[in-house]
């Protein structure tokens, strides 16, 4: 099956005839299939988990133009996954640094950095450089952004994201196949799906789902082999099993359905914040400030911190509050029967299932609760510098 | 009995490990097995379909034999393999982790 198949070549020097030497010699790539990786131009969304084995084995492979965006720094807690960046490069942005592994790898590849947050205002103007989108973001916002723009612009979006142990990875192609909305019409609410930085992921999870795609990359330029279009893979690194499951285009998807809606692109933060149905009273949710709590507990004021986080996150770190897991918490909001008359204080690592703790404990009829903004990592930044961040 | 796989995110509110197995009264549905699940876990109530309308919700769907049964009503049997646990029925839903 043939989507993507460039049939644009550039000529190889002798030096790239011996580094792909081990593609030219299969006839299914041969010469004019690295020609046609020459000629390719993809464009990586995220030089993080994902991005990184992608970025890497797209340049290895030998695609000749690699577009990568993003507009973070390279932090400690990336390295456990994040290969294509290294100690050193702490601080820097990631672009600076992907692109720096990107030339060291392979030369003969022209890097373009953008090293600026995926907008509603760029992503047209940036896609339309490339020819094939691959979508290693880490939000739901940018993920439908990414879609919208690939559906709008006619590009290939080769998708994957990955949770904790779990990956999904599939080929978006609108004009054969489901798009991402088809999939997916709508965000989750915010909070309900825990992010990487809440819920952990396995750090070689996204080497496995960003080499799928990176796979799939290659697979499409060269017109090789039946792509992901129509199917979602589930990947359940524990069980290491994987799942082949068929997606439908969905005929009244807004965007490449039949009577699309969509037309431009969007607000896509308002979208997955109004979309995803963020709770009446989140707006007004109330919160405490890590400053306020300080000077309160310092001043031995009564007030009661509860901690919904999991065991094993309390041994890293903790204020010293009553540890009851968010998933316990229907069934233990008894033990707090005589905490009812003090202020609670609620909190997790950063503030989005403390929120939904909170939610929980009024409608059990606790009044003063609140949420400790930002969570204990808001107190490790503004409290105790000392305080293990995870 | 009938095989249930969750997302990750709601085995962890619901404190499961693996396959959810339930024991559904009457004919095997998207429906009846979903009030068996909520009734077993009922932290996840509104999770995977809204508690007012009782649809599912836009992030999450359903799977079997690899079929999308999403569209399928409620009501609808289940695959003669989901009914016998010869294969699970899978809820799957959107991860953004990257």
């Amino acid at each position: 099956m043939r989507m993507f198949a460039s049939t644009e070549t550039i000529g190889l020097t002798s030096e790239e005839v011996l580094r792909y030497s081990r593609h030219l010699i299969m006839p299914e790539v041969s010469q004019e299939g690295q020609q046609r990786l020459k000629a390719a131009r993809v464009l990586c969304i995220g030089a993080g988990g994902l991005g990184s084995p992608l970025a890497l084995y797209l340049a290895a492979a030998g695609i000749g133009t690699l577009g990568v965006v993003d507009f973070d720094v390279v932090d400690y807690t990336n390295l456990q996954r994040q290969i294509i960046h290294t100690t050193p490069d702490v601080g820097r942005s990631k672009v600076g640094s992907a692109a720096e592994k990107i030339a060291a790898i392979n030369p003969f590849v022209k890097v373009r950095p953008f090293d600026t947050k995926l907008t509603s205002a760029n992503a047209l103007e940036i896609f339309r450089d490339f020819d094939i989108i691959a979508d290693g973001t880490d939000n739901f916002a940018t993920r439908y952004l990414v879609n919208d723009a690939c559906v709008l612009s006619g590009k290939l979006n080769v998708y994957a994201s990955v949770f904790r142990f779990e990956g999904q990875a599939s080929v978006f192609a609108a004009k054969s196949g489901p798009c991402y909305r088809c999939l997916y019409p709508e965000p989750p609410p915010p909070g309900m799906v825990p992010s990487c930085a809440e819920g952990g992921v396995l750090g070689v999870l996204p080497g496995l789902l960003g080499m799928m795609q990176a796979t799939e990359v290659i697979k499409l330029v060269l017109g090789l082999g039946d792509p992901l279009i129509g199917r979602l893979l589930l990947v359940d690194a524990l069980a290491m099993r994987f799942r082949e499951l068929k997606i439908r285009k969905d005929p009244e998807c807004p965007v490449c359905g039949v009577n699309p809606t969509l037309k431009e692109l969007i607000d896509y933060d308002q979208f997955c914040a109004v979309r995803g149905e963020t709770p009446a009273n989140s707006a007004v949710l109330p919160e405490m400030q890590p400053e306020e709590l300080n000077r309160r507990l310092d001043a031995g004021e009564d007030i009661f911190v509860l901690d919904v986080r999991e065991p094993h996150e309390y041994q890293i770190c903790s204020l010293g509050g009553h540890l009851i897991p968010l998933g316990d918490l229907p069934q233990r909001v008894h033990e707090l029967n005589s905490y009812r008359e003090r202020e609670i204080v609620v909190h997790c690592k950063s503030g989005a299932r403390s929120a939904k703790a909170v939610e929980v404990l009024q409608q059990a009829g606790f009044r003063s609760v609140l949420n400790l903004a930002g969570g204990i990592m808001g107190w490790a930044d503004k409290i105790d510098r000392t305080m293990p961040r995870y | 009995m009938v095989r249930l796989e969750l997302p990750a995110h709601l085995r962890s509110l619901a404190r499961i490990s693996g396959e959810v197995k339930l024991d559904v009264r009457g004919e095997v549905t998207q429906r009846s097995v979903l009030n068996a699940l909520e009734a077993d876990y009922p932290m996840l109530r509104g999770t995977i379909r809204d508690q007012v309308t009782q649809k599912r919700r836009p992030f999450v769907r359903f799977f079997a034999c690899e079929q999308d049964l999403s569209h399928e009503s409620p009501d609808a049997p289940l695959p003669h393999e989901v009914a016998t646990a010869v294969e699970p029925l899978l809820v799957v839903g959107a991860i953004a982790g990257g």
